[in-house]
């Protein structure tokens, strides 16, 4: 009888059923054109798995372009994209944590000093559909939309957001990058139960043993690799993984 | 219009590590009590089972054990020329809720305080000349020595069966315990925690350097055992998933698994959740309070009269309880007159990375809340402060508890925040990096302190605290100081590169910090600079205690609970021995 | 240990439907090919766990089939120092040397046999029951969720703890009892015992009921 493994899953969200294998992901940057002109990136493959609920075409152009710049696929493994880093984003901005979930709205609203932390009366959902409204049009001006652009310019126009003092309909660029990339660390390290950390590929990449967590006898062998398979908070003891993103944020 | 309810003997607001100690001994010892706490009932079943608990994204990052801040947080300036903002997400202190208070979430790093800080004032002027200290800095004593709190500290080390090694006992050092700490009457209830790894490097490279390592107290247990309440608590299995995480296997010691069995089962004791206090009630003399007025969480106002009234919620919300009912005089910072809100102090933190090869394997997930190995050597007066500008320390140690990786990647400095090179610095990193805590202690100075915000208020209405703080400089030296000195452990250790992050100015609500948020409602033994006396007694209300780190005039240079549990004993003793036979001042003014 | 993307995504697919057709949760296992080293002498194993490593529930013999390696080879070294006390087992256990007990751990590990039959419970309360240990525990015994170490549907935990789904009842149940009785003690940090002397003679029954069942076809 044939077996499998422990760690096969099923995504309850979005289509298909298995992790693209790492044959899926392109190539790096293409060769030069001969007219110098660096041809565009053969991006990644879009994120097929993902039936987006929050972000709309062109949002999830650039969230998936943009995340996979900010954690890029490389030989060591899938970046943001095949991670699904846009599906986790689309989820927890479409869900009770996007609509303001913990966070404390009550006016006046006023800016206040790096150290009193954020005091926009934006929800999480609507800082990113601003943001990111204020961002396209900026490119459709610009004459290319992110997704369209060489890695180069991706990332100069992300650094650009992350250190400059652009406003973007009232979304300081920065603030906005910052949100970014922390959901986008969180969805690639966070429990595939939120529909990131795809097959948990981010932790099999640093050796993060996941959700099962009794190290009694293990903690002993000082210095001595711990050779397991992630596990899955979500997973049943099939090895099928029920993605439920709308976990709550509190209690 | 509140709703009046029969009159009870006492009123414990909120029911966590203090509330619950407190309503046990008092309902043992025959009075009525009743638990007012505004979160919900939560138990080991089904609440902190996992592996639904071992989710770092909703506990870590999104606080799920927290106090709700959607509907009560606390505004936050550097300064007094600023205008105070809302705190709107919990970033660098975390205050909890619900039954069993923050202990539920705690590390279990459960220290004592020496007997140096408990007079840290006269006992710093006696050492360094009265020259010494920065006269902004307003340390004083706690009217209350170590010697006296002793036995109280190993009462509350016995309920929680903390695992450790004793240092000194009676006045003989012990080896592999710490030297520094004070006399203790007897060794830990448990063994030590097995160390891990980074602790057994830690600890080879102190010892070379001369220090005097010993593993870190844990009351996340090493071993089954049975308290003297008769419950039983299990051993701990390093799973990495402690602070802002439940136990699922009763071995961490939280009220569930230590005393609230007992309690609940007691029916002189009665638990209402869901029940905000509203502020205890005074009389028309103001000296003497009838109860408290609370709303349930169908939003009905009922006021409890009672005749003791005990508040032990959080610090902050203690302070905050205490201005909202016009007990004792609100302090000003710029006359210097006044008390509540007065000595507000936290926590300095530093920290040191030492990066090693590939080859060496640290296994950051495999750890408990406390199972560091540590040293004293630069903590609180241990060594030398004389031309060094600054008093207090920290203590030291490779104590880290996780591997958890939305938080916890570690990568040297200069690492890009993104793209390729961040991400192959993580991958080369993550497990093969020591991460060393320096845990420093905070002075109080007067610029730092505890308010009503004019501005901003909580669901109910009330005024949010407004918190003023910034990091005097006297606590940056230091952070400067016992830094250099862990980069030395870090290189001692044979790590390929070792980069020290001392604590910088300025004070940011952004970034998680401790949860060891102190004073505001001070004890000591004048009331001019006091809130309480030595007894944990208002000055003002003799009827009202109030019990928590509030009452520390300064912290210092360790976790702030077990000394909070010695002082919760010794303030019940004080209640049963003396208040309750002749209801009145404890300590003449 | 075989990966996923290793299959590719058509064979893949009919992998999984081929597992689920199979019925048993997957335990947990090292490697697909379930082939017998010539090196492993597994006859006198044999006779009582059965010519696969399925065990006679009933003996109580349990099965062995796909248990991790870590704790079959601990098993066996604690029969062999007499830190874990069974006759038959020790005299087993003393003629083996370290080599020999890895290599039969690995080779048990590696096999995915189909299930022994046992009697199902008649009480589906029982059942019910057992459940909730499983994924729950109980606060009135102040007793912990067995899923919490013993893996996801009490599929085992590779490193940490054995799988019990499809496990002998009458073998789990005698194991619990042995932990609660003290006369085994082969529990690293009493962490068996301090759950076994909480659970009453009725939880022992459900919850060795209910992960027993979760070898039956279909579940």
């Amino acid at each position: 009888m044939l077996r499998f493994t422990r760690r096969n899953f099923v995504s309850s969200v979005g289509a298909a059923v298995v992790a693209p294998a790492a044959s899926m992901l392109s190539d790096p940057i293409g060769a030069a054109t001969p007219s110098g002109r660096q041809m565009p990136q053969t991006l990644p493959s879009p994120d097929s798995q993902t039936v987006y609920l929050f972000f709309n075409a062109a949002e999830a152009r650039f969230i998936e372009a943009a995340c996979e710049r900010l954690i890029p696929a490389d030989e060591s493994g899938p970046g943001a994209l095949g991670a699904g880093v846009s599906n986790y984003l689309d989820k927890q901005l479409g869900g009770a944590w996007g609509a303001g979930e913990r966070l404390y709205r009550s006016g006046p609203w006023q800016s206040g000093t790096p150290s009193q932390g954020y005091q926009l009366p934006f929800t999480p959902g609507e800082l990113f559909h601003t943001a990111l409204r204020a961002i396209n049009q900026d490119l459709e001006k610009r004459g290319a939309a992110f997704h369209d652009l060489p890695v180069d310019a991706q990332d100069n126009y992300l650094k650009s957001l992350e250190t400059g003092s652009e406003d973007l309909d009232g979304v300081p660029c920065a603030v906005f990058f910052s949100l970014l990339l922390g959901m986008t660390v969180e969805g690639f390290f966070s429990d595939p139960v939120y529909g990131g950390n795809r097959d948990m590929v981010a932790w099999r990449m640093i050796g993060f043993p996941g959700a099962y967590a009794d190290y009694y006898e293990a903690i002993d062998r000082h210095g001595v690799k711990f050779e397991r398979e992630p596990m899955s908070l979500a997973e049943d003891g099939h090895g099928n993984l029920h993605v439920h993103p709308e976990i709550p944020a509190s209690l | 219009m509140a709703q009046r309810l029969r009159a009870v003997d006492v009123a414990v607001i909120g029911v966590g590590m203090v509330g619950s100690i407190v309503a046990k001994e008092l309902a043992a010892a025959g009075y009525k009590v009743v638990g007012l706490e505004r979160g919900q009932a939560r138990y080991t079943v089904p609440e902190f089972q996992s592996p639904a608990i071992h989710d770092e994204l909703r506990f870590d990052i999104r606080k799920a054990l927290m106090q709700d801040n959607t509907r009560e947080p606390v505004t936050f300036r550097n300064h007094d020329r600023e205008t105070a903002l809302p705190v709107r997400r919990w970033e660098s202190f975390l205050p909890g809720t619900g039954l069993g208070g923050s202990m539920v979430h705690w590390n279990g790093q459960t220290f004592r305080f020496q007997a140096n800080d408990f007079q840290l004032a006269t006992r710093t002027h006696e050492r360094y000349g009265k020259n010494f200290l920065d006269p902004n800095l307003s340390i004083q004593d706690w009217g209350v020595t170590y010697d006296e709190l002793e036995p109280h500290y190993d009462r509350f080390e016995y309920l929680l069966g903390t695992s450790g090694k004793a240092g000194n006992i009676k006045g003989e050092i012990q080896p592999g315990g710490d030297p520094h700490e004070s006399p203790r009457s007897r060794g830990y209830p448990t063994p030590p925690m097995k160390e891990h790894f980074q602790g057994a490097l830690f600890r080879k490279a102190a010892t070379n350097l001369g220090y005097h390592p010993f593993p870190q107290p844990s009351s996340n247990l090493s071993q089954p055992y049975t308290n003297p309440e008769g419950i039983k608590l299990n051993t701990c299995v390093f799973c990495g998933f402690c602070e802002r995480y439940a136990c699922e296997h009763y071995a961490k010691a939280v009220p569930q698994t230590i005393i609230l069995p007992v309690l609940l089962a007691n029916p002189n004791f009665e638990l209402r959740t869901g029940c905000q206090v509203q502020r205890i009630n005074l009389d028309s003399t103001k000296k003497q309070a009838t109860g408290v007025t609370y709303i349930d969480a169908a939003g009905r106002e009922f006021e409890q009269p009672a005749s003791l009234v005990i508040t032990s919620s959080f610090s902050l919300n203690n302070v905050r309880m205490l201005l909202l009912s016009g007990i004792g005089k609100p302090y000003d910072p710029a006359s210097g007159k006044g008390v509540v809100g007065r000595n507000y102090a936290y926590q300095t933190m530093s920290t040191v990375a030492s990066f090693f090869d590939e080859d060496v394997i640290i296994n950051p997930f495999m750890a408990s809340g406390a199972s560091g190995t540590m040293i004293n050597d630069f903590a609180g007066d241990n060594f030398d402060h004389s031309g060094l500008g600054f008093i207090g320390g920290a203590f030291i140690g490779a104590v880290n508890t996780n591997g958890r990786p939305i938080q916890y990647h570690p990568v040297p400095p200069g690492t890009p925040a993104w793209g390729k090179g961040w991400k192959e610095a993580v991958l080369k990193h993550y497990n093969h990096t020591v991460m060393f805590s320096l845990h420093g202690s905070s002075v109080s100075q007067r610029q730092n302190h505890l308010d009503l915000d004019p501005t901003y208020r909580d669901a109910w209405g009330q005024p949010l605290l407004r918190m003023t703080f910034d990091f005097p400089q006297n606590d940056l030296k230091m952070a400067q100081y016992v830094t250099a000195k862990g980069v030395e452990i870090g290189k001692a250790m044979g790590a390929k590169q070792v980069a020290g992050a001392p604590r910088k100015g300025p004070y940011t609500t952004t970034q998680y910090q401790t949860t060891h948020n102190t004073g505001g409602a001070v004890m000591g033994s004048d009331p001019r600079t006091s809130v309480v006396n030595r007894y944990l007694q208002s000055w003002d209300v003799p009827n009202v205690f109030v019990i928590g780190a509030s009452a520390y005039p300064q912290n210092a240079s360790w976790n702030p609970t077990g000394t909070l549990g010695a002082l919760t004993y010794w303030a019940i003793d004080a209640l049963k021995n003396t208040y309750f036979k002749n209801p009145g001042h404890l300590v003449s003014a | 240990m075989t990966r996923l993307a290793s299959h590719g995504t058509a064979g893949f697919t009919s992998l999984l439907m081929l597992a689920w057709a199979a019925g048993a949760p997957a335990a947990n296992s090292q490697s697909v090919v379930a082939v017998k080293p010539r090196t492993v002498n597994a006859a006198p194993c044999e006779a009582c766990h059965g010519p696969n490593g399925e065990g006679r529930p009933a003996a109580p013999f349990p099965r062995l089939a796909g248990q991790s390696a870590d704790y079959l080879e601990k098993q066996l070294r604690d029969y062999a120092d007499g830190s874990r006390n069974n006759p038959i087992m020790q005299n087993f256990a003393k003629g083996l040397s370290d080599s020999e007990r890895a290599a039969l751990s690995t080779y048990y590990a590696s096999l995915d046999s189909p299930y022994a039959v046992q009697a199902a419970p008649g009480d589906a309360r029982l059942l019910a029951r057992g459940h909730q240990l499983a994924f729950q525990g109980d606060e009135s015994e102040r007793v912990q969720a067995c899923n919490s170490c013993h893996g996801p549907g009490g599929s085992g935990v590779p490193s940490s703890a054995p799988y019990l789904a499809g496990q002998s009842a009458e073998y789990l149940a005698s194991a619990l009892k042995s932990w609660q009785q003290g006369t085994r003690k082969n529990d690293d940090g009493q962490l068996m015992a301090s759950v076994a002397v909480r659970l009453s003679a009725a939880d022992i029954t459900a919850a060795s009921s209910y992960f027993a069942s979760l070898g039956a076809p279909g579940n």
